[in-house]
């Protein structure tokens, strides 16, 4: 049957925009969390025991933690060292993997063959593996944490830039504009970026996703950021055996963690939509 | 057309096509990851010899004289990169050395600790597998009926709860309120429970929706259509037809979904205290322990290649087709 | 026994996309529907078979041996299916199961093969023997060629005995022999006292088969007749039309390949020697060739020939194993140029098409006016270039490839297969359109193509790539002999 017939419904889309919309919404907020938060709790660090476990009030919307310290303080900073982490990994990663893998297409020979092979290794690594890797050269210093990331991710972007340039480069659109002396501009320009950016965007968002996941499980196993630098993993784990006495220490940075989570995931499903 | 070579090819070939590519994809791991560590130890503030004799004598026992013999002993006063080789022939030859910490050979810790983590991933692996394509199978049966949308829920639910978490809620609901499976420790049987379940949860998702969209492609393709155009019936043509090649589609997943598997026993070993390479790993770590770094990291970075080896094997088992695609995880 | 359909219709939504009266299909006569794509001739094919897609509605009656079936109805004749009506895929290399032996896809269709399937598997392996493919009984289709997977997809088909075999486009895809092996395996059916169905755009396969046809257009029967008549002597003017258009009718100014310029002019591209391999298989060795001025060659031969791969070696887009090729000067610059098979595939996919023109014209700083002349003389409407090139059908986009092409005033075009994924009417429009732009500009042009006729139609001087399969690549120029 060489005609094809579709019913389209028009929720699904409406849906779907409504779905986004929302998730753009609670991103927002919580990156307005992440910039302003530590502006107006700037103090993380300050201890005070007499006040252990206080229950939130107007002035500490989140109460105090096991050693007294301001829990909304602590995640505002917590919200903003992963954010801008992710990011930092995520773009790192993101340009290293495209112009290694563009390069890798383009030119082919021994250059190709050096930066596949290489690839092959690391694609065989688990990306906890490499950042549990490097967190052991230092001691939870951020720029060990954030080598670590990006070299874990940089593969993923290698491997498909790589795969889908190859693919382009060889095929009719880019011999026909070979033959009409488009040069090279006129390829990236408009072969080659058109077909990545939607896909390296996708990419990228479930990047920071799994990026602040990792800086988080670190932190929870205990190899991550050191204490006393608030992060999510790490306030998780110290919160844990006060949940049932405090519970909304707990619950504070879990929500965020979910939601950051939920929130770039429902982003990308949209994405691959389009 | 060369009709006969091609028709009759040897069932041997792609076979030895894909071990030697992996052989040669765990070598480069191998290096890659004792690289890593080597330098490791080269950018460790403080003397490594020093470090050594203290783990030996203790810290209290150590002089300049005793760092100076194990400097001499180890070759630790050569250039870098004689000790580069020395460091590399000696992962080579299997000899892994002894733990900074314990004392004792690692390659004898290391088999109990693969052991466990074995044990911890086939189960689940297999839980997930069963889970998520008899969820997937059954929500592709009926595209948007109530159990496809249950499907779609489980899947984003199972992915925006990161492993570490569920494994907590696990333990809050079962262990600590409900009393009925242990959160900790290997001794007996029920202990395995909860941190395969932990794994198990994220996984089966990922292969539910896998298997769902396998399954309404295969359904929906020519040689579907056609089987059921020469009169066989529904029963026939799924187990003759969809069942295989959905399996194709799946285990090529499979294969990409291991390093999501063995990430997560890293996470849930630690959580659950499974005392797994994963478990030794973060321990190792913590402790400075290079030796075990080096001995953890490799077996699960090679136990990556060795499940994706199997995987690999499964997939030339059902699909005879060569395969161009490009060696991927 | 006969089969008779009644008031049979198809819509989508509220649209009709095939509507006919009444048809009679009788034992040992073939039916052959042709018309373009998109006339509802496949349609109608599925909706008596009962394999329309969930989305469209059929509505009508079938009555054969005396019971009588609602076509609204999609599963009352699944219980026929195999035994009594069957259905010869249009892709036969899709509709193989990849990972399944072909004998037991084959044996699948046996009537005994729920009940004995050593007696089915058996049947199934004569059945592949007496077809020529014994040797492939035990393989699997990716293995298989074209023409040898259309065989064991009749195979399947046929191995149930059903009278009623209905062909969905079988000869897509197949070159000449493939062609008339497949006719031949059809004529079989007709020949046991079955009845075929043959649904086709192809009015050379129609010929072959005889008996009677039905040309289809916009959902309606246009004209209905024994084959000879329709497609010698057609009544209705889209018949008319659809004939005038075939290759071997046309008669512009530039067929019989235009005038005596041959090998007159300056040579463009000389080639000597030329080996290449592909695989096991040697594609060409020794071939020696040259392209002049003003000269247009065609390059032909079965699928698998080598006729891309040739081209790509003659463009130095690909080194030969051996020889060398030599490029005059006159090529420079972007003076040779290219028309694919797919033109949706030689535009950048994500750039709309005024972007991919603008490009053009900035980099060689042409006039933008040439463009506008260009659309205008190619009655193509400038609102197409505000467009993806996924959003214009084929035959646009071929034109729009044509006027990329001629933009930089090529010395050489190079058209590899340009129409042989559009209907006979739009590729005489979009040939008509490069001959006129090749004839205006006096370039030469290289013709691939499949289609014996279509390089006769156009070309003086033809190249032969691989006549007789699985021997070495032989090379004939027969015009050569009489400049007429």
């Amino acid at each position: 049957m060489n005609t094809s017939f579709t019913a389209t419904s028009p929720g699904t889309a409406v849906r779907a925009s409504a779905v986004q919309l929302m998730a753009t919404t609670l991103l927002a907020m919580l990156v307005l969390f992440a910039v302003v938060g530590p502006l107006v709790w700037p103090d993380h660090a300050s201890q005070d025991l007499s006040r252990f476990l206080q229950a939130p009030s107007l002035a500490e919307p989140l109460g105090r933690d096991h050693l007294g310290r301001s829990v909304i303080a602590r995640l505002a900073h917590a919200t903003q060292l992963s954010l801008l982490m992710a990011v930092l990994c995520v773009a790192t990663a993101l340009l290293a993997g495209t112009l290694a893998g563009i390069l890798a297409a383009w030119r082919g020979g021994w250059i190709d063959t050096v930066l596949h092979g290489l690839s092959e290794a690391f694609i065989a690594l688990p990306a906890l593996l490499v950042v549990l890797i490097f967190s052991a050269i230092a001691n939870g210093d951020l720029w060990t944490l954030y080598l670590g990331l990006a070299m874990a991710q940089w593969v993923e972007y290698f491997r498909m830039v790589r795969a889908r340039s190859g693919v382009l480069l060889a095929g009719p659109a880019v011999e026909a504009a070979g033959m009409l002396k488009l040069g090279t501009v006129h390829i990236i320009r408009r072969h080659l970026w058109p077909e990545l950016r939607p896909l390296l965007t996708a990419m990228a968002t479930f990047g920071i996703g799994s990026s602040i996941l990792a800086l988080s499980t670190l932190g929870f196993v205990g190899v991550g950021v050191r204490p006393p630098t608030p992060e999510l993993g790490l306030m998780i784990t110290e919160a844990f055996p006060y949940y049932h006495e405090a519970p909304w220490m707990s619950l504070a940075p879990v929500l965020i963690l979910t939601t950051i989570l939920t929130g770039l995931l429902s982003l990308r499903s949209k994405e691959a939509h389009r | 057309m060369n009709l006969t070579t091609s028709l009759h090819r040897s069932p041997a070939g792609p076979v030895l096509r894909v071990l030697r590519q992996r052989a040669l994809q765990a070598a480069a791991v191998a290096l890659l990851v004792s690289t890593a560590c080597f330098a490791i130890v080269q950018s460790l503030p403080g003397d490594l010899a020093f470090r050594i004799a203290a783990g030996r004598y203790g810290y209290d026992q150590v002089t300049a004289a005793s760092a100076d013999t194990v400097r001499a002993e180890l070759g630790l006063d050569r250039p870098a990169w004689q000790q580069f080789l020395d460091w590399t022939g000696d992962l080579f030859t299997l000899n892994l050395g002894t733990s900074l910490v314990t004392g004792t050979s690692v390659a004898g810790e290391l088999g109990l600790y693969l052991w466990s983590s074995l044990q911890l991933a086939a189960a689940a692996l297999v839980l997930a597998l069963a889970l998520g394509v008899a969820g997937g199978a059954l929500a592709a049966c009926r595209p948007g009926g109530v159990l496809d949308r249950l499907t779609t829920l489980w899947v984003s639910g199972s992915r925006a709860l990161p492993p570490f978490l569920l494994g907590l809620l696990l333990i809050l609901v079962f262990s600590v309120h409900l009393g009925v499976l242990p959160a900790a420790g290997h001794g007996e049987t029920r202990s395995i429970v909860l941190p395969a379940a932990t794994l198990a949860v994220g996984l089966s998702g990922l292969f539910a929706r896998v298997t769902r969209d396998a399954v309404a492609d295969v359904r929906q393709s020519d040689y579907v259509r056609f089987a059921a155009a020469k009169g066989l019936g529904g029963r026939m043509v799924f187990l003759r037809h969809i069942l295989r090649n959905t399996g194709v589609t799946l285990i090529s997943y499979v294969g990409v979904q291991m390093l999501i598997l063995i990430e997560g026993v890293v996470i849930v070993e630690s959580l659950f205290a499974w005392p797994g390479l994963g478990h030794a790993l973060v321990h190792a770590i913590f402790w400075r322990d290079l030796p075990m770094i080096q001995a953890t990291a490799l077996a699960l970075a090679l136990l990556v290649v060795a499940l994706n080896t199997a995987v690999d094997l499964g997939a030339v088992a059902l699909d005879p087709r060569p395969r161009h695609r490009e060696f991927v995880l | 026994m006969s089969m008779r359909v009644n008031n049979l219709t198809v819509t989508f939504a509220d649209k009709v996309l095939a509507d006919v009266a009444g048809l009679t299909f009788e034992r040992g006569r073939p039916v052959t529907i042709v018309g373009e794509s998109g006339s509802g001739k496949s349609l109608l094919a599925h909706a008596i078979m009962g394999t329309l897609p969930a989305s469209l509605t059929a509505r009508g009656s079938l009555h054969m041996d005396g019971t009588t079936y609602d076509l609204e109805d999609r599963t009352n004749r699944r219980s026929l299916w195999g035994r009594t009506m069957s259905l010869l895929p249009q892709e036969p290399v899709l509709a193989l199961d990849p990972t399944m032996r072909t004998r037991e896809q084959v044996a699948e269709g046996a009537g005994t093969f729920r009940t004995d399937k050593r007696a089915a598997l058996h049947t199934a392996t004569t059945l592949l023997g007496s077809l020529g493919l014994g040797p492939a009984a035990g393989a699997f289709p990716h293995t298989l060629s074209g023409g040898m997977a259309q065989r064991v997809a009749f195979a399947a088909a046929t191995i149930g005995n059903a009278r009623v075999l209905i062909a969905d486009e079988p000869s897509k895809g197949l070159d000449e022999r493939a062609r008339a092996e497949l006719a031949s395996l059809l004529q079989r059916h007709v020949d046991g006292g079955g009845i075929l169905i043959t649904i086709t755009h192809d009015l050379d396969l129609a010929r072959e088969l005889g008996g009677d046809v039905l040309v289809m257009k916009n959902a309606h029967i246009v004209e209905t007749g024994p084959a000879a008549a329709v497609l010698q002597n057609p009544a209705h003017p889209y018949t008319r039309r659809l004939l005038a258009a075939e290759p071997a009718n046309w008669n512009h100014s530039w067929t019989r390949g235009g005038a005596s310029i041959e090998t007159t002019g300056d040579p463009l591209i000389t080639a000597d020697g030329l080996t290449k391999t592909y695989g096991r298989q040697r594609l060409f060795s020794g071939l020696s060739l040259s392209v002049h001025q003003g000269e247009r060659v065609s390059l032909s031969g079965p699928s698998g020939s080598g006729k891309t791969t040739l081209g790509n070696v003659l463009l130095r887009l690909l080194p030969p194993d051996s020889g060398r090729v030599h490029h005059a000067d006159e090529l420079r610059g972007g003076r040779l140029q290219k028309l694919y098979q797919d033109p949706a595939l030689a535009f950048a996919p994500g750039a709309a098409l005024r972007h991919s023109f603008g490009d053009v014209i900035r980099r060689h700083r042409l006039d933008p006016a040439r463009l506008e002349e260009f659309m205008a003389s190619l009655r193509l409407s400038p609102a197409l270039l505000e467009r993806m090139p996924g959003q214009v059908s084929g035959g646009e986009l071929q034109r729009l490839a044509i006027i990329r092409s001629m933009l930089l005033e090529p010395a050489l075009v190079f058209a590899d297969e340009p129409t042989s994924r559009l209907d006979l009417i739009t590729q005489e429009e979009t040939i008509t359109s490069l001959m006129n732009q090749v004839e205006r500009h006096g370039c030469a042009l290289m013709l691939v193509t499949h289609d014996r006729t279509l390089a006769d139609a156009v070309t003086r001087r033809r190249v032969r790539l691989g006549v007789d399969a699985g021997s070495e690549a032989t090379l004939t120029t027969p015009a050569l002999k009489t400049p007429a």
